[in-house]
């Protein structure tokens, strides 16, 4: 009879070291905003808040010191300059008109200013105060708050499925 | 031999044994297979499929290895083994939403993420390898991953000067010295600065019981006619520096019978000229005139008044000094004329400028405030005070105390209670463990408690002495990844070496200058050298930019260069002795390196010159975006219409040059001119002239409140 005491002892601890290696930790379903550097309200909906990353925080920060008074409705010290320019300048969330341009025009537009890229002077230059990355960063604010939302190009290397 | 034993083995033992090696062989390969399936290792196989996946797999794989990585910092106490799981941190072409989470690059930051590991940002726990353990806060491993929401905390450890990257906790650290935190609590980098809440040593003499009363009650809120809350001081953006104290009615009395007690200066009535009083008591014009001299003067620049449009109430005006709807109700008269005539007279550190009041304009001004600036509800719900008992006076004396009125509101002859409430040093690095939940409900980690007793301290502590302050969300996560940020002395002193300090900021004038500047407080609303406010330009270099004769006039009666600034310079109806003084002050010493006057060639400064910059300035560049001519052009710089009469021509020319070398801050674009477009220019913004007009004198001046004013 011993033996099989042994088998019976032997088999439960075999199943109890199988269920002690299946344990897999879920990664805990976080808040969005939770998980954001930053966020910033819809422009269009305020009650809808987009979160921000590092990067589009960044922008944002960068958008709010310089490109406001011109591409926005509303500054934080009052009235938009936009009103008083001809062409009037587009809203930094328009979507219909900036998310045709690809980032590259977007960032030499920045860099360059209007009248380097055969548009209106009075969209000065910034190569020269901002760095590369500042830019970068303010086109990636851009593309966040888009309305209608911004669909990053198809390109070849991001056809992967997160599956 | 052997052989002849095994032959003697009966069946039984023989299946016995052969039983017994299977289970015993089972039983050891469960130790590899337990191995195999460890939490770490399915992540390095599950990494290697999805970079066979991708296009660039040899890139993506050039430095796999099927071991723990790990990221040894010694001196930074860094153990951080997120990596082995966390390995396309470094993967540029990672860095697409698409990717899962647990292979996304890191979005690119000012340091290399090598360099500095992952838990000095985002804490967790750096030695684990498995993802519970890691990220979450369990029996053993008790600090847990900080929300991405708060990360910025991790940059103040080190920063604890101001980084424009990380705006929340530069607003946090701001609340917790607008507030006052620092009154009851030790926080560092944060000074305490010589008078936080005001002085109450002769507050007897400025208002009476009942308000005071009231004001213990609810500070701040103003009640209509109906008894509606219109203005709540606690939800109102304007944060009330003074919270609400949860006062039962018997502590109400105390303490507004000890304040009322308090007279220890009592205040020495100024008597207007009779003659002013009798030509204008009459007026019907009188209150009105008074209105209009309280408007021209920018009171509103620090004070706010609460304003009904369109059946919605809103508080307009600065927040540097109290909001004043109500005041002519809440102030003794004879209290209110002393006050305007010397404010450092009542209060030794206020930021009240003295301002030169004729007496007419005082009359005009305190008839405006105790006519038109009351609320005859404002007492409404207060009982009948009577003459303080001493008993009372005795239970408003040991409250005072005992709720730490003391930490923040100077007494004369009371003691000031620093450290009343606990030490905040070093609450950011605290473990679940080390907190007090009590009886609430919330998730036992640091960030919930941090919010939890910010927003009702009775939550997590019934017995709290902390009074309650009301916050809008933005606020609450602002000030809580500020004191988050707070992990108290390094540990090595490797860390030590990491550590950025504050700059300290001072500016010390002394003699004539320094005498006008403290007496006009220019450094509540001015920054010189780094110190002062915020409100106002900066003025370090002021002496660079402003031709003197403009600096003179300016403070004799400023103008607004921007149309748009609802906050304008005050009027201070400054002598001709104290305008030459600070201009002759500002134009010797507040001088800018890069602006040499001594380099200029006016003679350059041609006809032809100023023609090709006008050119220049409206076809090629197109400044009229942002800067008004004339009646013309946009509104974001200041106006140009006196630019000949205000700047001096060697700071337009280092301006054009580089304006961020001037003022680092600026949103002028920095261009890329010639240096004949920058004579051109400068040529031509010098021809520009506006003679500003003189002074009127009030009695004349009747203009609308949107059309005058200074200020830039």
């Amino acid at each position: 009879m011993k033996p099989r005491i042994w088998m019976t002892a032997f088999v439960l601890m075999v199943l109890a070291g199988a269920a002690g290696c299946s344990k897999h930790a879920e990664a805990a379903k976080a808040d969005p905003l939770l998980a954001a550097y930053d966020s910033e309200p819809d422009w269009t909906d305020s009650q809808k808040i987009i979160p921000l990353s590092y990067q589009q925080a960044q922008g944002k920060r960068v958008f709010y010191q310089y490109c406001v008074w011109c591409h926005a409705d509303a500054t934080p010290s009052g009235p938009s300059n936009r009103s008083n320019l001809t062409p009037v300048p587009p809203l930094l969330n328009d979507g219909t008109t900036l998310n045709a341009e690809s980032d590259e025009y977007m960032q030499n537009i920045i860099t360059l200013g209007g009248s380097a890229m055969g548009k209106s002077a009075m969209m000065p230059p910034y190569g020269r105060m901002l760095s590369a990355e500042e830019i970068r960063s303010v086109i990636a604010f851009t593309r966040a708050i888009a309305q209608p939302p911004y669909q990053p190009p198809g390109r070849p290397g991001s056809q992967y499925s997160a599956k | 031999m052997l052989a002849e034993d095994m032959g003697k083995m009966t069946y039984r033992t023989r299946w016995t044994f052969a039983v017994s090696s299977v289970v015993f062989l089972v039983v050891l390969a469960i130790s590899p297979f337990k191995d195999f399936r460890r939490e770490w290792k399915q992540y390095k196989r599950a990494y290697l499929r999805f970079a066979q996946s991708r296009p660039d797999t040899k890139k993506l794989l050039a430095d796999y290895r099927p071991s723990i990585d790990q990221i040894w910092l010694p001196g930074m106490n860094v153990v951080d083994r997120c990596t082995t799981c966390h390995q396309g941190i470094t993967q540029a072409s990672l860095a697409d939403k698409a990717v899962p989470l647990s292979f996304r690059a890191h979005p690119p930051i000012p340091h290399n993420v090598r360099d500095w590991g992952c838990t000095v940002c985002h804490r967790g726990q750096g030695p684990a390898t498995e993802v519970a353990e890691a990220h979450e806060s369990t029996l053993a491993w008790e600090q847990p991953v900080l929300p991405t929401r708060f990360i910025q905390a991790s940059c103040g450890t080190c920063h604890q000067s101001d980084l424009p990257q990380t705006p929340q906790l530069t607003r946090g650290r701001e609340l917790l010295a607008e507030l006052n935190c620092q009154g009851c609590h030790r926080l560092p980098g944060i000074e305490r600065p010589a008078m936080l809440g005001p002085d109450l040593t002769s507050v007897g003499t400025k208002v009476s019981r009942e308000w005071m009363y009231k004001w213990l009650k609810e500070p701040r809120t103003i009640v209509d006619k109906d008894g509606n809350v219109v203005v709540n001081g606690y939800e109102t953006e304007e944060e009330p520096r003074m919270p609400k104290f949860r006062l039962t009615e018997a502590e109400l009395r105390g303490l507004s019978a000890y304040l009322s007690m308090q007279k220890a200066r009592p205040i020495v009535p100024y008597k207007i000229d009779p003659h002013v009083i009798a030509v204008w008591s009459k007026n019907p014009e009188l209150v009105s005139q008074g209105e209009v001299r309280f408007r021209q003067m920018f009171c509103s620049t620090c004070h706010s008044l609460a304003v009904t449009r369109a059946g919605e109430t809103k508080l307009i005006g600065g927040e540097i000094g109290p909001e004043l709807t109500k005041v002519g109700s809440k102030v003794n008269p004879d209290w209110l004329i002393a006050w305007l005539r010397s404010p450092e007279g009542y209060l030794p550190h206020t930021r009240m400028s003295h301002y030169g009041w004729s007496d007419e304009d005082l009359y005009k001004v305190t008839q405006y405030i105790t006519t038109k600036l009351v609320d005859s509800d404002l007492l409404t719900g207060v009982p009948k005070l009577d003459t303080p008992t001493d008993q009372e006076i005795q239970l408003g004396h040991r409250l005072f105390l005992e709720k730490g009125c003391a930490s923040c509101h100077t007494i004369e002859g009371l003691n000031p209670q620093k450290d009343f409430g606990p030490d905040l040093s070093a609450l950011g690095g605290k473990n679940a463990s080390e907190l007090e939940f009590g009886s609430a409900k919330i998730p036992h980690n640091l960030v919930s408690y941090i919010q939890a007793k910010l927003q009702d301290p009775g939550s997590v502590n019934p017995a709290a002495r902390m009074p309650q302050y009301n916050w809008n969300p933005a606020d609450l996560d602002a000030i809580t990844t500020a004191l988050l940020s707070m992990k108290g002395a390094p540990a090595t002193s490797a860390l030590q070496n990491l550590v950025v300090p504050r700059k300290e900021a001072a500016f010390r004038p002394a003699g004539a200058f320094a005498e006008a500047y403290e007496r006009y407080k220019c450094y509540t609303c001015h920054k010189f050298n780094g110190y002062g406010g915020d409100l106002a330009p900066d003025l370090t270099y002021e002496g660079s930019r402003a031709q003197r004769q403009w600096l003179v006039d300016f403070l004799r009666n400023p103008q607004t260069l921007r149309p748009t600034l609802v906050l304008r310079m005050p009027q201070f109806n400054m002598t001709d002795k104290d305008a030459a003084t600070l201009a002759d002050y500002m134009t010797l010493v507040l001088q800018h390196p890069a602006a040499n006057p001594s380099a200029i060639d006016s003679k350059q400064f041609t006809p032809a010159m100023a023609a090709l910059g006008k050119q220049l300035y409206e076809v090629k560049y197109q400044c009229q975006s942002c800067h008004t001519i004339g009646g013309t052009g946009g509104y974001v710089g200041p106006n140009l219409n006196n630019a000949g009469g205000w700047l001096t021509p060697a700071w337009i020319e280092a301006w054009l040059r580089n304006p961020q070398a001037l003022v680092p801050d600026t949103i002028e674009p920095r261009r890329n001119f010639t240096e004949n477009e920058v004579t051109a220019l400068t040529a031509y913004l010098m021809t520009l002239r506006q003679s500003i007009k003189p002074q009127k004198t009030a009695s004349i001046m009747r203009a609308p409140s949107g059309a005058q004013g200074a200020g830039r």
